[in-house]
């Protein structure tokens, strides 16, 4: 039962992790940006890229993965977004823009690198520390640490930083922001860079852990984004609760049922909330919901 | 010859798919990631009826489409409540739901083994196997289909759906309920979907789950996308498109296994530019037409 808590807790911060990078950009730009997806798919391939292929020295190699992510998100928002901004295009068209980005990503790495499951972890696999009966890996006590840590970092910055605060204040109104001088194009620019390296960092993190298929973004960022919906949109509070509900909800079902049912689990909650409690754990109103 | 005739039979498969969502994502204004999952259940419903109870094909295609229809009346009592964004996550995760359910059911669907020797399709006491009985077949409902379709979009129920598309609160407030016609598109769109899974399960005679992915849904998402939201012959031609272009690509000397991700970057490249231009469908964008009359 402590193995089952182990994860849960694991789990847990790496979709917090997730959550927080995805609703960095979501704040601001108010749509399902989907293609984050394939940032953080590429961003461990480039790190596979970087270390194994090129050998360039290992840390060195993921801060390059970091940085090449992260102008990736930069260019999907100044090519992409930016353009459709000026043109007013209506909400819905960017989510399905981001799919699309998200095909074409996907796909391109693909494309490269081929559909088999890749590893980066070159260290030797050991058994593990054992913490109160639980065996845990290195890697996995990292993702834990670096998780808190970039967790309370990024809710520092939002409160406590002036760029911080100018995102805060692009996501409640972009037009008064525009009026008072902060440019709201360069705020999300700024936002769209931030989480695309965040998102980077668990995309790594989670390769690093279970290896790596050109989609294992996709579903790490559902989960991520689940997260989000079930923590009511725009609550710190509402964050950890959602990501660690996700995380309970899939390693009970793993433990009780069966681990294939973990995905199957996750949506029947996302959906048991639009149904009761569409507006979150925070219970802000989210317009779009109950119409 | 043999392969030309397959590539025309699935181009009747994805007409019929990208068709029946237009009704709901064209008109009605729902644009739904849960296709693929209504095109499994066909598949599955004709599958097992046929290879565990004996079944012909005829009986099976209603059935199909009532138990896709059903499973769009739960789908729809839950997708409904939310719109634009929301409503694409939560029939995403509907999406997930049906292919875990594909995926893990061992005992109904023999999950990732898939379905094998499914018996082909008896017209008449003459058996249709080989493939131009089949492509006349198919393309025998794809014209139900696009009549069916055509009328619909011509009748008052089609205009009422363009209205609450275009404008939902003020459609509710010259008497037109809603979320009644919301729910019988959506319905009727799974329906219409699960034709084409029957049809697909008999000619392939063997059905897995992975033929019935989010990317399946996503794909014919953007099939409806870039022939044009509302526009049947341009779901059709858009098909016929995205069908033949790994053939055009291989023409043209690239490799097969490049192809296939170049079709998907080729088509994630259109939907990015159709999304940008704000044009409804390339066909607005190659016309430059002026009157943007796109809902996205």
């Amino acid at each position: 039962m402590s193995q089952v808590f182990t994860n849960i807790s694991l789990s847990a911060l790496l979709y917090l992790l997730i959550a927080s990078s995805y609703s960095l950009i979501y704040y601001p730009t108010k749509f399902f940006h989907i293609a984050h997806a394939a940032v953080v798919t590429s961003a461990a391939y480039l790190v596979y890229l970087f270390s194994i292929q090129l050998s360039i020295p290992f840390p060195l190699a993921i801060v390059d993965g970091i940085a090449t992510a992260a102008l990736i998100g930069m260019f999907c928002e100044l090519l992409v977004y930016r353009p459709m901004r000026k043109r007013n295009r209506p909400p819905l068209a960017y989510m399905i823009a981001s799919i699309g980005l998200y095909v074409l990503l996907q796909n391109t790495i693909s494309l490269y690198f081929g559909d088999d499951t890749k590893v980066i972890n070159t260290a030797e696999i050991s058994v593990g520390h054992q913490i109160f009966g639980a065996y845990i890996t290195t890697i996995q006590i990292i993702t834990i640490c670096v998780s808190l840590v970039l967790f309370v970092g990024v809710n520092l910055f939002l409160h406590f930083t002036a760029t911080g605060k100018s995102i805060r204040a692009v996501s409640s109104n972009p037009e008064l922001c525009n009026i008072y001088g902060i440019s709201s194009n360069k705020v999300i620019l700024i936002a769209f860079t931030l989480g695309s390296a965040l998102a980077a960092i668990a995309g790594i993190l989670s390769a690093m852990d279970t290896n790596m298929t050109p989609t294992f973004g996709f579903n790490l960022l559902l989960y991520g984004v689940v997260a989000m919906i079930i923590g009511g949109v725009g609550s710190t509070r509402g964050l950890l609760a959602g990501s660690l509900l996700v995380a309970t909800a899939q390693h009970l079902a793993a433990f009780y049922l069966d681990t294939k049912w973990m995905d199957a689990v996750t949506y029947v909650i996302l959906i048991l909330f639009l149904i009761w409690k569409p507006l979150g754990f925070s219970g802000k109103r989210l317009k779009k919901v109950e119409v | 010859m043999e392969y030309v005739l397959h590539l025309f039979i699935l181009i009747c498969f994805y007409t019929m798919l990208s068709q029946s969502l237009n009704l709901s994502a064209g008109f009605a204004g729902l644009i739904s990631l849960t296709h693929a999952g209504f095109y499994g259940i066909g598949a599955y419903t004709t599958a097992i009826l046929s290879t565990y109870y004996g079944f012909s094909f005829w009986p099976s295609i209603p059935l199909a489409m009532l138990i896709s229809g059903f499973i769009a009346f739960i789908v729809s009592l839950i997708a409904l409540r939310t719109v634009d964004d929301y409503f694409i996550i939560c029939t995403l995760g509907i999406q997930v739901i049906l292919f875990s359910i594909m995926n893990n059911w061992m005992e109904l669907t023999r999950g990732p083994l898939g379905i094998p020797g499914i018996p082909s399709i008896q017209f008449f006491g003459f058996s249709v196997e080989s493939k131009i009985p089949f492509l006349l077949l198919s393309l025998f409902f794809v014209v139900v289909i696009w009549l069916l379709l055509r009328n619909i979009s011509r009748s008052g129920f089609g205009k009422t759906l363009t209205a609450i598309s275009e404008d939902e609160i003020y459609s509710q407030s010259i008497g037109k309920n809603v979320y009644l016609s919301k729910t019988v598109s959506f319905m009727l769109s799974a329906m219409l979907a699960s034709i084409p899974g029957t049809l697909y399960a008999h000619y392939i005679s063997y059905i897995d789950p992975t033929s019935f992915t989010v990317n399946e849904s996503i794909f014919v998402l953007s099939i409806v996308i870039i022939g044009g939201l509302g526009n049947l012959a341009g779901s059709f031609f858009a098909s016929a498109f995205l069908v033949l272009l790994p053939e055009a690509l291989r023409f043209v000397g690239m490799p097969d296994s490049i192809a296939a991700n170049m079709r998907q970057i080729i088509y994630g490249l259109i939907l990015v530019a159709v999304m940008m231009t704000g044009k409804n469908g390339v066909k607005e964008m190659i016309y430059n037409s002026r009157d943007n009359t796109s809902r996205l």
